[in-house]
């Protein structure tokens, strides 16, 4: 009953393909002989595909809302507990609120894995992954805000209104499974994590609550109760008679064709995703892995998710904007993503996936080596760390430098624009011509910056 | 800068703030160097010559303010922050050659010298001087805003008539719109489409004015009538029908953010006991067609304005529904201080943009970086929202002491309620430590005694709404352990600067006015009426009257076109967009003035162009060059939203509850089936199909609706109960009304889609129906459901 072909994964033809499709289940009625009359139709929209050939085939973004300590996770810097209480003169520290003296960082770094990345004590399963891990430290954004920040980590704008990574790289690449989105983001997306911007609907991330197991508790609506699914075939097939000539009959409406594949979608979610959502299908021994709780269980999901051909899978998790009592706060929040991004990428490897899966963790931006209302941190996008790990970076390592007290990023200094060029390139796309046409001009995720930050790669 | 300020709203952050321990913010901490390691030196060594106690100063120089420091001397200036080695003042301290040795009566301690030197390293921070805002440190000091230049800005300057221009094919217009839509379409040598058929035309008539579709019968009869005025019968016919407040009414609470409760619900926060009214309010406002000046000043002041029905107060509620932040009596008063100032800044954005398309929330911490709005604007208007607070009044007449108790009393309860429960935990407390716990024991039944009284008064049990007074606010720290928050009634509140944005660190005080860029003198009138609120919007329609007529006009071109001129409607800024029709905006909104501020005129002239009812036809020529229909050479295709399709839903079905106004239902109960607009917006807890369906948060104003498309809202479309039981009940109807199996599928096209099956279609329908079990219901409520989520019933051309 499929008529859509479910191999065409890297569609560079894709939106020829769907048209074509979209004839095939309504035989006699001459939508194709209509579309042939029409270049405009089939030059317009085509998803772009890669450049080159990609390192990365999939992402997982595990994006960490508020801002998390780098000087307490992953950029140890002495030079905190040397001066500890005073102001450092030698450099501009001044954030958006009121900042005391330098707040050192209680936590034991340690030397991991075999090349010695620097890693808090805070992250003692990540410790283990250490060879995995190209760790970052001097990554650097324009704003001190949460939402613009966001944004700009998001999106590579400040301004609520581009397309998020996740929605380029749906765009760029498709997905690699249609009975499933392109793009699924777990948790409440923060800011414009899930938009699609001016590109077209079906890149919006399709976001799924993630505090209950069940597949069909979590995704509302899932399962029809009444109508049976070979009738449910039938509604389509019938469906789509009605959507081709109305779509055909007005032209390129982007609009509408996005509703036709979400439907589509949609249609083929029911079957798929009780599957593929359901990580109590997973043995004990992974579950063990992963651990318990729900940003536990969104990192088992989101392994399934890129398994079963989702191209991005964005987890949200909130809770890192530690403007005080960050000592025992941060120390919480480690301990609740510790163990499972761990199993993660644990997991990935073992099944043969890290190779081609490309993670990412980071906020919006670090916070300040000096205290903010006595035991916390204040904001800080002058430097700060994330980490990548898989599809085609070099693990082990670190890359960069903040100044002596971890606010500034010195050496080697990776914009977010060079962060997502990097990310691009890992999947196979020229960040410089991943393009599209809105509102007279080309838009792309890196703005008009963006340099591949080449010692990553592996 | 919008999305900063979107920021602090964020409950997030609230609760960051109400965690803060109640610690005095310190000033920024260079500043906090220079108080405990410079000045002090700076008193004890330097003011007995170089300050206002000196009998004399020496050296032209003055080192006891901030302003005068940088200013330096008859030697010009004695420090460049971060360059210690250029600064006169090191040189003259470590007694250097060239520079008078200072002090004259021997060097100061190395420690000293050290300190002098890491202060100018640090750039000099020096805090502001007590009342003056013109010594700031350098980095904040106030840039002057260019008022003349910014007032020649497109969107703030008068509006001027355009000039009808003239067009090729003046024939087919059918009004000045016409000429403007034209002279657009000529320039890229585009051509108008034809009009639209007549069932089109209704369709998207129907749904544009009142939000659901015509019935088959007005269909039949619009397409049947020959009179040359068929179309504007249909329009007037429309715009007198109820349903048209409730459509366009529902616009507005979108721009009003209106929601039933706030984004927490804790004890100082709680959902207020009505909230209808205001929304009934404006439905009525809407279909009385009320001048639309007088809309506004209504919502900001109708308890000032003279002469104007109790019922009226319902208006208020556009203020009265404002999100509410819990404020937990035990934080310091500096803490709820702030919290305060965020509900204000809320306030403050949903009138400015709302009714004036301008951020003036940008200007909050500094000047705004783009727009002719300085801090002390915002503060001006923050002044008026000091003034005012928010609390339930009655809609008919009463007693003063009536309305007063409902003012007053159900907080003075939340608060002895939160004392009581306090007692108890402190009393708690004592016994566990084995301490005496006869104190708490006193003034729990203190608290009970004062709560048994207050709740003998019965509160007014008529009509009430969530409205506002004049009452400022005073945010009460004089017990340490507990603050309240004092308003007094009548009373009018002038706020200070608050410097950066934080009210710890407050400047000069801003006397209550309109934004300066309205008015022609440097200094605009100050508010004298109370809070100011009916002043400020006596400004909003009278000397920013151009600015708001704008603003309106756009947002209802917008609401009609799917798209406004202006494609950001709450920013008329420098960053916002720029009108793709300027002189067409600019002649609406003139007009739209000098009509009376009509929205039904306005209504009358958009649906009535020839611009409005052109088919949505596709043309490839047209498409490549203006792909996006910026300049209108069709109808704009939309989506129905998630109100107008539930509501056509119910309204095929037969199921819509057409009753008007009163309290809000539950969306997600099969029970309700009311229009859309009756369910409850909640900001705790918006409904999931309010959600899944791009139905504005309403935590803050509304610029826009973003239009999503997602499988989940197809899944809802698939298999929710509410399309399963609407399609079956159709079933039901078509089976009921006829025994012919080809007409029941007739029938349900009719029904849903207005139009009979083509042959092709009827055969395939037939199919779908018949290829069912043998009892053919089922049959008909697949084909229902298929139809009634088909992209031709979503979508109006």
């Amino acid at each position: 009953m499929v008529v859509f072909d479910s191999t065409g994964t890297y569609p560079t033809e894709s939106r020829r393909g769907f048209l074509r499709s979209l004839s095939s289940g309504m035989a006699g009625l001459g939508l194709a002989g209509f579309l042939g009359t029409e270049p405009s139709l089939l030059a317009a929209g085509s998803v772009p595909g890669t450049h080159f050939a990609p390192r990365a085939k999939r992402m997982i973004f595990l994006f960490m809302a508020g801002g998390p300590s780098h000087v307490d996770l992953f950029d140890p810097k002495p030079a905190i507990r040397k001066f500890a209480g005073q102001r450092p003169g030698s450099t501009n520290i001044r954030t958006e609120r009121v900042t005391g003296g330098l707040l050192p960082s209680p936590f034991q770094f340690r030397q991991c894995g075999e090349n010695g990345v620097e890693m808090s004590e805070l992250l003692p399963h990540l410790q283990g992954c250490a060879d995995d891990l190209c760790v970052i430290r001097s990554v650097h954004a324009t704003n001190p805000n949460h939402g613009p920040a966001t944004n700009f980590m998001v999106s590579g704008r400040t301004d609520p209104t581009h397309p998020s990574l996740g929605a380029w790289v749906s765009y760029g690449l498709g997905t690699e499974n249609q009975d499933l989105p392109g793009f699924v983001s777990l948790g409440r997306a923060s800011f414009g994590s899930a938009r699609n911007g001016y590109l077209p609907g079906e890149h919006q991330a399709t976001t799924i609550g993630i505090e209950r197991s069940a597949p069909a508790q979590m995704i509302r609506h899932l399962k029809n109760l009444r109508i049976e699914p070979s009738r449910q075939e039938r509604q389509l097939e019938f469906l789509r008679t009605m959507n081709a000539p109305h779509l055909a009959e007005r032209g390129d409406d982007p609009l509408i064709e996005a509703r036709i594949r979400a439907m589509e979608t949609a249609f083929r979610m029911q079957t798929a995703a009780p599957r593929v959502f359901d990580i109590r299908q997973e043995t004990a021994a992974t579950r063990a892995l992963y651990g318990e709780g729900v940003f536990a269980d969104s990192c088992l999901l989101a392994r399934r998710l890129v398994e079963n051909g989702v191209r991005f899978v964005q987890i949200n998790n909130g809770g890192w904007d530690h403007h005080e009592n960050i000592n025992k706060d941060i120390a919480k929040k480690c301990r609740e993503i510790d163990r499972p991004i761990a199993a993660l990428l644990t997991d990935l490897k073992q099944r043969g996936l890290l190779d081609d899966t490309l993670v990412l963790w980071g906020g919006e931006f670090g916070r300040t080596p000096v205290s903010e209302n006595g035991d916390g941190r204040d904001h800080n996008p002058h430097g700060f760390t994330v980490f990548m790990a898989g599809g085609g970076v070099r693990g082990g390592m670190a890359h960069g430098v903040t100044d002596e007290f971890g606010f500034r990023a010195v050496e080697n200094r990776v914009s977010v624009h060079d962060l997502h060029a990097t990310v691009l390139h890992l999947l196979g796309v020229d960040h410089e011509r991943l393009t599209y046409r809105y509102s007279g001009r080309d838009f792309r995720l890196t703005d008009v910056a963006g340099e591949v930050v080449r010692p990553i790669l592996a | 800068m919008q999305a900063a300020r979107r920021t602090r709203i964020l409950v997030g952050f609230l609760l960051f703030i109400a965690s803060l321990p109640a610690v005095s913010r310190a000033q920024d901490s260079g500043e906090e160097f220079f108080e405990r390691s410079v000045r002090p030196v700076l008193v004890a060594r330097c003011y007995s010559c170089h300050s206002s106690s000196a009998k004399s100063v020496k050296g032209g120089l003055r080192l006891d303010n901030a302003a005068a420091i940088r200013r330096g001397g008859d030697s010009g200036e004695i420090i460049i922050p971060g360059k210690p080695d250029e600064s006169l003042l090191l040189e003259a301290l470590a007694h250097q050659d060239g520079a008078a040795a200072m002090p004259p009566d021997g060097k100061l301690p190395e420690k000293s010298l050290a300190d002098f030197r890491r202060w100018v390293e640090i750039g000099a921070p020096i805090p502001p001087d007590r009342g003056d805002s013109r010594s700031q440190s350098a980095d904040e000091a106030p840039k002057s805003i260019d008022f003349a230049k910014g007032r020649r800005f497109w969107s703030l300057r008068p509006i001027t008539e355009p000039k009808i221009p003239e067009v090729s094919d003046p024939r087919w217009c059918r009004g000045r719109i016409d000429r403007f839509i034209l002279q657009g379409l000529d320039g890229k040598r585009l051509t108008h489409s034809p009009e639209a058929d007549r069932r089109t035309l209704l369709r998207r008539l129907s749904f544009d004015l009142t939000g659901l579709p015509p019935t088959l019968e007005e269909i039949a009869r619009f397409e049947a009538d020959a009179s040359p005025l068929a179309y504007e019968r249909e329009v007037e016919r429309l715009l007198a029908s109820p349903h048209y407040g409730e459509r366009w009414g529902r616009h507005w609470l979108d721009v009003a953010r209106f929601a039933e409760d706030n984004n927490t619900g804790e004890a100082t926060n709680k959902a207020p006991r009505v909230a209808h009214p205001y929304r009934d309010w404006v439905i009525r406002a809407i279909n009385r067609d009320l001048p639309y000046d007088q809309f506004v000043r209504r919502q900001l002041a109708a308890d000032l304005i003279p002469g104007l029905p109790p019922s009226e107060i319902a208006g208020l509620g556009f203020l009265g529904h404002s999100p509410v932040y819990h404020k937990e009596p035990k934080l310091s008063a500096e803490i709820i201080t702030g919290i305060v100032a965020e509900e204000w800044d809320e306030r403050i954005d949903t009138v400015t943009r709302g009714f004036l398309g301008l951020t003036v929330a940008c200007a909050r911490c500094h000047d705004h970086k783009f727009d002719p709005i300085g801090t002390e604007d915002y503060y001006a208007i923050a002044g008026v929202m000091a003034g005012t607070q928010i609390v339930e009044r009655p809609l008919v007449e009463t007693d003063p002491v009536t309305e007063r108790a409902l003012a007053d009393l159900p907080r003075r309860l939340v608060d002895l309620d939160l004392r009581l429960g306090y007692a108890r935990e402190q009393r708690g407390v004592a016994i566990e430590q084995k301490q005496d716990p006869a104190p708490f024991d006193r003034r729990i039944a203190d608290l009970k005694a004062r709560i048994d009284e207050l709740k003998k008064t019965k509160l007014f049990a008529g009509p009430t709404a969530m409205a506002v007074r004049d009452a400022g606010l005073w945010v009460d720290g004089s017990d340490p352990s507990w603050t309240w928050l004092d308003y007094r009634p009548g009373i009018p509140r002038d706020l200070p600067v608050f410097r950066r944005g934080s009210p710890s660190n407050p400047g000069p005080i801003v006397p209550r006015r309109f934004l300066a860029v309205f008015s022609n003198s440097a200094e605009p009138p100050r508010f004298s009426k109370g809070s100011g609120r009916l002043e400020l919007a006596d400004g909003i329609v009278g000397s920013a009257r151009g600015l708001t007529a704008r603003v309106l006009v756009n947002r209802v071109w917008g609401w009609h076109f799917g798209r406004p001129l202006v494609a950001t409607p709450s920013n008329f800024g420098k960053l916002g967009d720029t009108p793709s029709h300027p002189e067409l905006l600019e002649d609406l909104a003139g007009r739209f003035i000098a009509g009376g501020w009509s929205l039904k005129a306005l209504h009358r002239e958009i649906v009535g162009s020839a611009t409005y009812r052109q088919s949505s036809r596709h043309d490839g020529a047209s498409q490549a060059i203006d792909p996006e229909n910026r300049l209108l050479w069709r109808a704009q295709r939309s989506r129905l939203d998630v109100e107008a399709w539930r509501d056509a839903i119910l309204a095929i079905v037969g199921t819509l509850d057409s009753r008007m106004e009163g309290p809000s239902g539950d969306l997600e109960s099969d029970r309700f089936t009311r229009r859309t607009l009756y369910a409850r917006v909640s900001r705790q807890r918006l409904s999931s199909v309010l959600q899944t369906f791009d139905f504005p948060d309403p935590k803050r104003h509304g610029e826009v609706r973003e239009q999503t498309t997602t499988p989940l809202q197809q899944l809802y479309f698939f298999n929710s109960p509410f399309l399963l039981t609407s399609a079956e009940s159709l079933a039901n109807q078509v089976c009921k009304e006829s025994t012919d199996l080809p007409e029941r599928v007739r029938s349900l096209y009719r029904r849903i889609l207005l139009r009979n099956p083509s042959a092709d279609e009827h055969s395939r329908a037939m199919q779908l129906v018949k290829s069912d079990a043998a009892d053919s219901r089922e049959g008909y409520a697949l084909l229902a459901q298929t139809l009634l989520i088909s992209n031709e019933f979503l979508f109006v051309d």
